[in-house]
């Protein structure tokens, strides 16, 4: 270990000593340098200025260096390459010194044991920035990959052996195995990796080393990394081995080391996410296992992490997840890390990283359940959120934000607790955060919250949230663009005249008109949802949204977004948009006339009813059926004419006569044929109301 | 629960009941071999290795090396210690902030100790604080042990205040322990051995019992010896808690 110094002379000194042509003095220099690096940032940082990278890369170039010393400067590169700040700059300048390809050249066989060792874990930790990969270059990677599955698949020690010899070789085994897992960063990484044929490898070795339990973990690890988000492979997993790789981590999710129950636990949540790994088993074994690696007060933040991942969408873990007590589990560990955070010594990263993650499955878990919902209300869910809201980490803030998103899904959270706890004020506040990750969860989370029943809607527009989401209509980031409207669009629902003028007022009846013909499908569906929402309940708004362009341009976009082809991505907005015609017959004296003659809009209309999308038939069903309604009073004849013209009444017998059609379909389909035989008055116009 | 509510298990009966539960010699002789390995007694687990034909997956060379990290720590050669370690398995102390730190404390101890202040201050200011900068939760420690500086214990010890212990010989010993652990893990191997914690949960049991039964109980665990409760009946305050239950009443 360096002595303390001053002006950093000594140091210096040992760097130029590594170019001497004595070899002693260089394994002196080497030694000295290994053994101030390790463990201390400072250090790293000095070396590391001192340029010590290029000096131990001269040294590891050189043939004439001795095993002794390749392992000391082999020991310093992987040393620098932990460091938090200088890392990646290491990581960039061994690359391109040819140092990542001395390493690999070093795992070849025949080489000391010891040396191995040493590249191996240097390797491993340079690996962990992406400059290794990516600069490394096809030759370099193809003959690291080799190296390392030479050396799982041979049988030395084999992770099993009682003698020195085994005890070494099961280490450098639990080395080649995480250096597999540090490889898989991609998708296009993991097929490279698995075609390799390692999958069948690391499954032999997780059957065969129950004694080495850094060995098993670390196996765990890459079969995690290898299968996270990648179905092919999770598939292939479930097919290895005797009885698949499933039900060999299901069993070590309750092994005795916490380690090897977080990683078999990761890799259960991969395989249940991609649906291979049967849910009894998740819901039965690994939810609580992972609940109980939360619960553990050093436990890692990977295990809360992984809850969230494998709750993700899914109801019935979900609900396991409840069961096991994770709502109490996550709330506890914020409660401590905020604990944790207090006074003169708290650590403000770590606290970051535990409650991002908290937060995050916190809001995953009661994403999809009322009781669960009113289970994280109950355990002090929403004091800890309205705290972070105004904490200093964009990343907890949108966490939380997230959170509380999730959990005012409830319409009755929504009525009472979230009035009291303060939730309102912060949120809007954050719609002017200076991250657009924030405004996007923020402006996501009072879609919820200001839904029509809310009693907070009032205190909302008080709080200046209009001209906050108006602004946001301009915002750079397209998910913020579309929250805000989406929370503009809900704001339109079962309002009176005042607040829906001063919503229209503040949006801007032409904006949203232009938004509706955007080239962003959840923009226009959104707008066109909102036009739809002004119709919807009054003379007033229809009359405001057609005096916006006049008549005849109105109908002319009506027309042409009814026109829209119905696909996956527009469908929402075709459905607003038929519903929106339809609102406009019903509720405007004064345009219903021209809506029921504008023969371009009714054909478009009439198109949709035979569509095979429920949802897009009985909109356009609705919208027949008030358009023949319409017609009754007026010039029944010519109203009735364009119909029939179109051949709607047999469209409507055929779509009656089919056995297929959906229930809700044919009942909208028997109105349209009463309001196209009555032609008195109206009756079958009423709008269903909006509430999405 | 007073005395008379008491379950009565005579020295018969128990000594019966325990004949009934079935103990394996192996685990017996692996719960030996466990302690012997972990608290790095070599040259006993190998002898006990060929007297029992218990044979361990554990390299016992690496005992050897363990031991001699060890000595050197309980001698106070910390930096000797360092180097060792770095050269078993440099990634130890690179993962572990806490405990590298720790030695360093240790390490800082150890030049107080000797008188050389100024030394200690040079060493504390760079090595020691900038850990600390980048370790929040560690300045806490940081803080004592700079105590030992400010109020300038030495050599000649303490003089009452907490931090004082720092400099007992004991603290070595912690510290040794700790880097022993992280040794033994970083082989996969448990980090304590299981006799002591077997020995706890003795004591934790009787205690439960105490409440519940009068019984033969084991009040030397060096001896082993079965108490006989009908000896012991009516005795107040015979060595446990519970019997003194008796008196509350």
């Amino acid at each position: 270990m360096a002595e303390a110094t001053t002006g950093g002379t000594q140091h210096r000194d040992y760097v130029a000593q590594l170019g001497s042509s004595d070899p002693d003095e260089v394994y002196g220099a080497l030694r000295t340098i290994k053994n101030s690096v390790i463990g201390s940032s400072t250090k790293k940082a000095l070396y590391v200025r001192l340029d010590v990278v290029a000096a131990v890369s001269a040294v590891l170039a050189s043939a004439a260096t001795g095993v002794a010393s390749r392992i000391q400067a082999t020991a310093i590169v992987g040393s620098l390459a932990r460091s938090r700040t200088a890392g990646a700059a290491v990581a960039g300048g061994a690359v391109a010194r040819g140092v990542v390809a001395a390493l690999v050249r070093q795992l070849e066989a025949g080489t000391d044991a010891r040396l191995v060792e040493a590249s191996e874990r240097a390797l491993y930790a340079l690996l962990a920035h992406s400059e290794t990969l990516g600069a490394a270059g096809g030759a370099a990677e193809d003959a690291l990959v080799a190296q390392v599955l030479g050396i799982i698949g041979s049988d030395g020690g084999g992770g099993g052996g009682d003698s020195a010899a085994g005890a070494r070789a099961a280490i450098r085994l639990e080395l080649a195995v995480l250096i597999v897992a540090r490889l898989c960063v991609s998708e296009a990484r993991q097929y490279m990796v698995a075609n390799t044929g390692v999958i069948d490898a690391l499954v032999r070795q997780l059957a065969r080393t129950p004694a080495h339990v850094r060995l098993q973990a670390a196996t765990l690890q890459a079969l995690a990394a290898l299968s996270y988000e990648n179905g092919e492979i999770c598939a292939a997993l479930a097919e290895v081995g005797d009885g698949g790789v499933a039900a060999a981590v299901v069993r070590l999710a309750r092994a005795d080391d916490a380690h090897v129950r977080l990683h078999a636990c990761r890799v259960a949540a991969n395989l249940s996410r991609m649906r291979v790994l049967a849910g009894g088993d998740v819901q039965a074994v690994v939810v609580p296992a992972l609940v109980r690696l939360v619960r553990e007060p050093a436990g890692d933040v990977d295990a809360v992490q992984a809850l969230g991942y494998v709750c993700h969408e899914d109801a019935d873990v979900q609900a396991a997840a409840r069961a096991a007590g994770a709502i109490d589990a996550l709330v506890g560990r914020l409660a401590a890390a905020w604990a944790a955070a207090q006074g003169d010594f708290g650590d403000a990263a770590r606290f970051a990283r535990e409650a991002r993650a908290a937060f995050l499955a916190l809001g995953t878990v009661v994403s999809t359940n009322e009781e669960s919902r009113r289970a994280a209300v109950d355990a002090g869910a929403f004091g800890h959120i309205v705290r972070a809201l105004g904490h200093g980490d964009a990343g907890v803030r949108s966490a939380a934000c997230l959170c509380a998103r999730y959990i005012v899904r409830s319409v009755a959270i929504c009525r009472t607790h979230a009035a009291d706890a303060g939730l309102l004020r912060p949120l809007v506040g954050l719609l002017e955060d200076g991250s657009s990750d924030v405004q996007a969860t923020a402006a996501a989370t009072l879609v919820n919250l200001l839904s029509d029943f809310s009693p907070l809607r009032a205190d909302a527009l008080r709080l200046g949230l209009l001209p906050r989401l108006a602004a946001l209509l301009d915002a750079g980031a397209p998910a913020v663009r579309r929250n805000a409207l989406w929370a503009v669009r809900n704001l339109l629902v079962n309002v009176d005249d005042a607040t829906r003028a001063a919503v229209v007022d503040a949006v801007g009846m032409p904006r949203l008109l232009a938004l509706s013909e955007g080239a962003d499908a959840a923009l226009r569906e959104h707008a066109v949802g909102a036009l739809r929402n002004v119709a919807a309940d009054s003379a007033a708004g229809c009359d405001a949204l057609v005096a916006a362009r006049g008549a005849p341009a109105t109908l002319h976009l009506l027309a042409a977004l009814a026109a829209r082809p119905d696909t996956p991505a527009d469908r929402p907005a075709l459905v607003h948009a038929l519903y929106l015609a339809n609102n406009i017959v019903v509720r405007s004296d004064a345009h219903r006339a021209a809506v029921a003659a504008h023969v371009p809009l009714v054909q478009a209309v009439v198109a949709h009813v035979e569509s095979r999308a429920p949802e897009v038939a009985v909109a356009a069903l609705w919208c027949v059926s008030s358009v023949a309604a319409a017609a009754a009073g007026d010039d029944a004849a010519a109203g009735l004419r364009l119909l029939r013209r179109l051949g709607v009444p047999q469209v409507l017998a055929r779509l009656l006569a089919d056995p297929a059609l959906p229930l809700e379909v044919q009942d909208r389909v028997k109105g349209c044929m009463d309001s196209l035989g009555c032609t008195d008055g109206l009756g079958a116009g009423a709008s269903p109301d909006d509430t999405t | 629960m007073t005395a008379s509510s008491k379950q009565n298990i005579s020295l018969d009966e128990w000594e019966g009941k325990m004949s009934e539960v079935p103990i394996a010699k192996s685990d017996l002789n692996q719960l030996i071999m466990n302690y012997l390995i972990i608290e790095g007694y070599k040259d006993a687990a190998e002898k006990f290795s060929e007297e029992s034909g218990l044979k361990t997956k554990v390299d016992l060379g690496s005992i050897e090396e363990r031991m001699q990290i060890r000595f050197a720590v309980q001698s106070g050669d910390i930096k000797g210690a360092i180097e060792r370690v770095n050269d078993l398995n440099p990634d130890i102390l690179d993962t572990d902030p806490r405990l590298y730190f720790h030695l360093q404390q240790q390490h800082l101890i150890e030049l107080i100790r000797l008188g050389h202040a100024e030394e200690a201050l040079e060493f504390a200011q760079e090595e020691l604080a900038p850990h600390g900068e980048e370790h929040p939760e560690l300045l806490r420690e940081l803080e004592k042990t700079m105590a030992l500086l400010a109020f300038d214990f030495g050599a000649s010890g303490g003089n009452g205040v907490a931090v004082g212990g720092l400099l007992d010989f004991a603290h070595r010993q912690k510290t040794a322990n700790e880097l022993n652990a992280a040794l033994l893990a970083a082989h996969s191997q448990p980090r304590e051995p299981k006799l002591p914690a077997l020995l706890q949960l003795l004591a934790w049991t009787q205690e439960q019992l105490d409440e519940k039964a009068t019984y033969p109980r084991i009040n030397n665990i060096v001896s082993a010896v079965l108490s006989d409760p009908a000896a012991e009946h009516n005795t107040p305050g015979a060595g446990t808690g519970a019997s003194a239950s008796a008196s509350t009443a």
